[in-house]
């Protein structure tokens, strides 16, 4: 008997013995199971600052993890080799949810990074590892596309501090073109974080003409600023050739600089780049006075200047989960 | 109507009526799951957790 599994968007129908598009996920005897649960394939303490997350326990270590598969199959896909791998193919740790949150302790890690990959995929073990997690005093932080179905999302959410969501484009050909998937639910689970207080920073990886047009940016901005907020971190992160995009050259420094611009001009407080080194677009300003708050060097941070999340000269309050 | 067309009848009647049955039990019948079961055998190779203080190579 076929299955259909409603965890993202893209509601797989899956046949006896077959996985859906994720790859992980799979019809066994007519029963919906999940064969990365407990096994992640890559595991690492990495600075806070490489998911990236500017605003949420700057200079922290986080326990990173991911399993193979994704609900999405990006062109540019950074990650492909794990992302767009067969569990059977691959290699992987036994780590259940117990280890994991013992793992962070014995490395100092305050918080569990649900990453590399797409978590959405290894839900359950996401969910799981998360309740355990908090109810030991550890964050829970998630590095996603956001493709996923509300009821899942929400369920989730309640056991997440912060989550850093792809915004790959405000356009929705861009989606189904390069990413086999579509915007408005990405656009649906942005606005369902935000309202739900949990910690939201959003990237956006800029692409030579594929989403680069001063035009995008500005719209990508605006969305961003009139649904989630103009205090939320945006991060625009440059494009390397990868995968089956070899054919385009990486984002140069002047379009990450100029996508910036726009997106302050548009009112955006706290914008970023990432991926390629910057005098100042890795540092946090107050956007009351202008004060320099939080000084960045690639994935270091190398003086923070914040006084109880306030900024330290004006006063004024920084978003952000500062401790 | 002679014997061969009448049973003609009978088996495009009753082939037609088969295949709608197949597609349409094809379509509604399949059980929804949100949550997946844990299957506890790991498809690929299980090996040790090694060093795991190395900064991670993949991206995010």
């Amino acid at each position: 008997m076929k299955v259909q599994c409603r965890l993202c968007p893209k509601e797989c129908l899956i046949k006896p013995g077959q996985s859906g598009e994720c790859r992980v996920r799979i019809n066994i005897d007519g029963v919906l199971r999940t064969v990365v649960y407990s096994y992640p394939c890559s595991i690492h303490v990495d600075p806070i600052e490489k998911k990236p997350f500017f605003h949420f326990l700057p200079g922290t270590k986080t326990l990173s993890l991911a399993t193979v598969g994704c609900n999405l199959h990006c062109k540019n896909c950074q990650n492909w080799e794990i992302s767009q791998a067969n569990p059977e193919d691959s290699e992987a740790f036994f780590c259940p949810p117990e280890k994991l949150v013992e793992l962070a302790k014995t490395n100092q890690c305050t918080s569990l990074a649900y990453t590399y990959t797409d978590p959405v995929i290894y839900y359950e073990y996401t969910l799981d590892s998360s309740k355990l997690a908090r109810a030991t005093g550890i964050r829970n932080i998630l590095v996603t596309a956001g493709y996923i179905n509300k009821e899942p999302w929400k369920e989730l959410l309640q056991y997440i501090d912060a989550a850093r969501i792809d915004l790959k484009s405000i356009s929705d050909d861009f989606y189904r073109e390069v990413c086999s998937a579509t915007l408005k639910p990405v656009l649906d689970c942005l606005v369902l974080t935000k309202a739900s207080g949990v910690h939201l920073e959003v990237i956006n990886l800029v692409i030579p003409t594929l989403n680069d047009k001063p035009q995008q940016i500005r719209a990508l901005a605006q969305w961003v600023k009139v649904n989630l907020g103009s205090d939320t971190p945006l991060h625009f992160s440059q494009f390397y050739p990868q995968y089956k995009m070899q054919y385009l050259p990486p984002t140069s420094a002047e379009t990450l600089d100029t996508a910036r611009q726009i997106a302050m001009s548009e009112g955006m407080q706290y914008v970023y780049i990432g991926n390629i080194t910057s005098e100042t677009g890795q540092n946090t300003y107050c956007p009351g006075c202008k004060t320099l708050l939080i000084e960045r060097s690639g994935f270091t941070v190398l003086k923070n200047q914040l006084k109880n999340g306030n900024c330290p000269t004006c006063g004024q309050k920084i978003y952000g989960v500062w401790k | 109507m002679t014997r061969r067309e009448f049973v003609q009848f009978v088996l495009k009647t009753a082939s037609a009526i088969a295949v709608g049955a197949y597609f349409i039990t094809d379509k509604v019948s399949p059980r929804r799951f949100i949550r997946a079961v844990r299957q506890k055998k790991y498809p690929g190779s299980v090996k040790q957790l090694s060093n795991i203080n190395t900064q991670g190579k993949w991206r995010g």
